[in-house]
């Protein structure tokens, strides 16, 4: 697959779909309709640079529905329970993690805020969200690093662990919150110096537009909902 | 151009700053030096504006830029005149790829995009960076963070820059590429205020010393007076790195016992990062591992202390050889990052934690040992840096651990906090424990250490005995 085929989405469009897809936790759906939905995250991970976890994602993804459908049914007893929690979760959660890993991981920040700009949303929700949007990677090496720290001082995949589970929880959040605390503090600092406080309207060097393929994909997700959404309205009033 | 300078005077109460009065001429490159803590940084702060946009107080007096006063524009009025560099890289950064945040401060001040443009290629070039555009800044060395730092304040265009401890996440090399951007900074005719510990990258570059001290000027001196000056008698690190000499030439135990690596790789994918065949190393001393950013010293600490799975090396220690899960006892790392490791709500338990079988008495003596008994009841989160570090040691000793490793202990680290960190690595010796320092800091390791470990590309090129000559080939290039 050669990489000119690879396409990046506005963040609108990654954000509607997010929106749409989970409201697929809420209720099951016919299979053609969860297909399409399905597929979204899949294409957009395939094109931009996590062929893998797009194609691990799929294969993750099939199995939970052969399990639901031809597993399941003649399924008891505690292997049922086991299939079940792994089929029916992962099948209803896994799409939006995916949807939310792919937005996470392919949107800059600038174009977030650009984006949102766009559609006149105000400086008092974008720039909070985009810190959020910028803080989320450092989080991850923030627990890697302090579950070093915990394993050196014998707290692992082990016994005495296992005895104090809400220890370890605590020994995550603390240095977490702390450090929370004080990114976010030095990142506004940092960026009120660089004139991020600025009323007039920001310039974008980065310019974000609608494309056809976000057209393309916001028609499939609309359709897809608005099947799902006329189905569950004539179910609601036939009952 | 409008001829800048400042006027700046604050009558707080006696803890922050009192009566400062400082003029700064346009084109001058001024130093702040002082103890941590003695109100260098805040100066900084009321330079740029910060005091009083984002930090609350009690304030007096003014500070001036030319005519205006600087406490009454907003700040990113301010922005547009004087630009700020940080400590920290990890947190000044708005963005998470590098041409963004090139870009960020003009976009702020809503420059056309002909203009960005062309003044992203103006930084890119003035700073050589082009290899660093379009990157992941979490990927970058702290040496290339710190660059990308100074090119986007660059590109906004200020007349002054201030900088608050830019480099104490730098090693050697990177710390005097900073020199060149100072200098380049300085031939534009900028001015530019730097408030620093470490010295000797700035001494080609910088024209007059602030000393501060319990938040007054105590001292200026021109450069020339101040190479003349003895450092130590004002708690100052060295300028002149050539002044310093070994303290500890001779090993501290002769038992000529040792430690052996065997067979220490590592791979980041297809990416050997690490490859040692076979090393020996003596017991029972301090040893620096010294290397430019990337040489694989950190992945050389994470396997020693057996975090990696896939590292299959074993260390033969006392005769006996070491696995990864045996590793994993005997040794700790003290991370940069102390907040990381420090779990529990005071300091007695934290050691306590440590302990197979809590036993209190014991880990009184510990804290006793590393003077840390007055505070036993305490948040470690509320200690400063040089304490939490000492009680991270202190739960090291606690769970009988015979290896230490230490990732960059005095960074950022004044004079006196510097010769603390040495005393506490001299105590741990004298408990027998062997230890490895990760540092860019000479002046650490001619106080401290007895023998080197010099990475290079995942390979250790060298392992000796410490020598002057050798180290000083590697720290003043």
């Amino acid at each position: 697959m050669g990489l000119e085929l690879n396409f990046n989405l506005d963040p609108r469009t990654k954000i509607i779909i997010l929106v749409i897809l989970s409201f697929m936790v809420f209720n099951d759906m016919s299979l053609y309709v969860s297909g399409i939905l399905v597929l979204i995250p899949f294409i957009c991970l395939l094109f931009s640079n996590h062929k893998k976890s797009a194609l691990m994602y799929i294969v993750v993804y099939v199995l939970a529905k052969y399990i639901q459908i031809y597993i399941l049914p003649t399924a008891t007893g505690l292997e049922a329970i086991i299939l079940i929690t792994f089929s029916y979760t992962t099948s209803r959660m896994l799409p939006i993690l995916m949807m939310g890993y792919y937005t996470i991981t392919t949107t800059k920040v600038s174009e977030f805020i650009s984006s949102m700009e766009r559609s006149n949303i105000p400086r008092d929700i974008i720039i909070p969200v985009s810190v959020v949007f910028r803080y989320i990677p450092s989080v991850y090496e923030e627990i890697k690093s302090i579950t070093d720290a915990m394993r050196m001082r014998g707290f692992g995949m082990n016994i005495k662990s296992l005895k104090n589970p809400l220890k370890v929880i605590e020994f995550y959040m603390i240095p977490i919150l702390i450090s929370a605390v004080k990114t976010a503090d030095e990142l506004s600092a940092a960026s009120l110096t660089r004139g991020l406080s600025n009323p007039e309207p920001r310039t974008h060097l980065l310019e974000v537009k609608l494309t056809k393929v976000d057209y393309s994909l916001l028609a499939i997700t609309f359709i897809g909902f608005g099947i799902y959404a006329y189905n569950f309205l004539r179910g609601v009033l036939i009952a | 151009m409008e001829d800048v300078s400042f006027r700046y005077e604050n009558n707080g109460n006696a803890q922050n700053l009192t009566d400062i009065k400082l003029n700064v001429k346009k084109g001058e490159v001024i130093l702040l030096c002082g103890e941590s803590g003695c109100g260098k940084t805040t100066i900084t702060r009321f330079l740029n504006g910060l005091i009083p946009n984002f930090f609350d107080g009690k304030r007096q007096g003014d500070v001036y830029l030319g005519d205006d006063l600087i406490s009454e524009m907003p700040i990113y009025e301010i922005s547009k005149h004087i630009g700020s560099v940080f400590q920290n890289p990890k947190t000044q950064f708005f963005n998470v790829d590098t041409t963004s945040e090139l870009v960020f401060g003009c976009e702020n001040l809503s420059m056309s995009v002909d203009e960005i443009k062309k003044r992203l290629d103006c930084v890119v070039n003035d700073f050589k960076i082009a290899n660093l555009v379009d990157k992941n800044i979490f990927k970058l060395s702290g040496g290339e963070k710190q660059k990308i730092a100074c090119a986007s304040v660059s590109a906004v265009g200020p007349d002054i820059l201030v900088l608050d401890e830019p480099s104490s996440n730098l090693d050697s090399k990177s710390s005097w590429d900073f020199e060149h951007i100072i200098k380049k900074w300085k031939e534009q005719g900028k001015t530019v205020i730097i408030a620093e510990h470490k010295l000797f990258f700035l001494s080609d570059v910088v024209d007059s010393i602030i000393f501060v001290k319990d938040g007054k000027i105590a001292e200026k001196w021109s450069i020339d007076e101040f190479r003349n000056i003895n450092h130590r008698d004002f708690g100052l690190r060295q300028l002149n790195l050539d002044n310093l000499e070994l303290k500890r030439k001779e090993y501290y135990s002769n038992n000529q016992e040792f430690l052996e690596l065997k067979n220490f790789k590592f791979n980041y994918g297809k990416n050997q990062v690490l490859d040692i065949d076979d090393v020996k190393i003596p017991k029972n001393e301090i040893i620096a591992i010294i290397g430019k950013n990337g040489a694989g010293k950190s992945t050389f600490a994470n396997c020693l202390c057996g975090l990696k799975k896939s590292c299959k090396g074993e260390l033969i220690f006392d005769g006996k050889a070491l696995k990864r899960k045996d590793r994993l006892k005997k040794s700790y790392m003290v991370m940069q990052d102390v907040n990381h490791q420090l779990f529990t709500e005071s300091v007695l338990d934290e050691v306590l934690l440590s302990m197979d079988e809590e036993d209190v008495e014991l880990s009184e003596d510990i804290l006793r040992n590393l003077n840390l008994i007055h505070l036993k009841d305490a948040h470690p989160m509320a200690l400063s840096g040089g304490e939490k570090q000492r009680v991270a040691i202190a739960s090291a000793i606690a769970s009988k651990k015979e290896i230490l490793i230490f990732d960059e202990p005095t960074s950022g680290l004044d004079l006196k906090n510097m010769m603390k960190v040495s005393e506490n690595l001299r105590y741990l010796q004298s408990l027998g424990i062997t230890s490895f320092i990760m540092t860019h800091d000479f002046e650490l390791i001619c106080e401290t250490c007895s023998h080197i470990l010099h990475f290079d590309d995942g390979k250790i090129i060298d392992n000796y005995k410490i020598d002057e000559n050798k180290l000083k080939d590697f720290f003043l290039r």
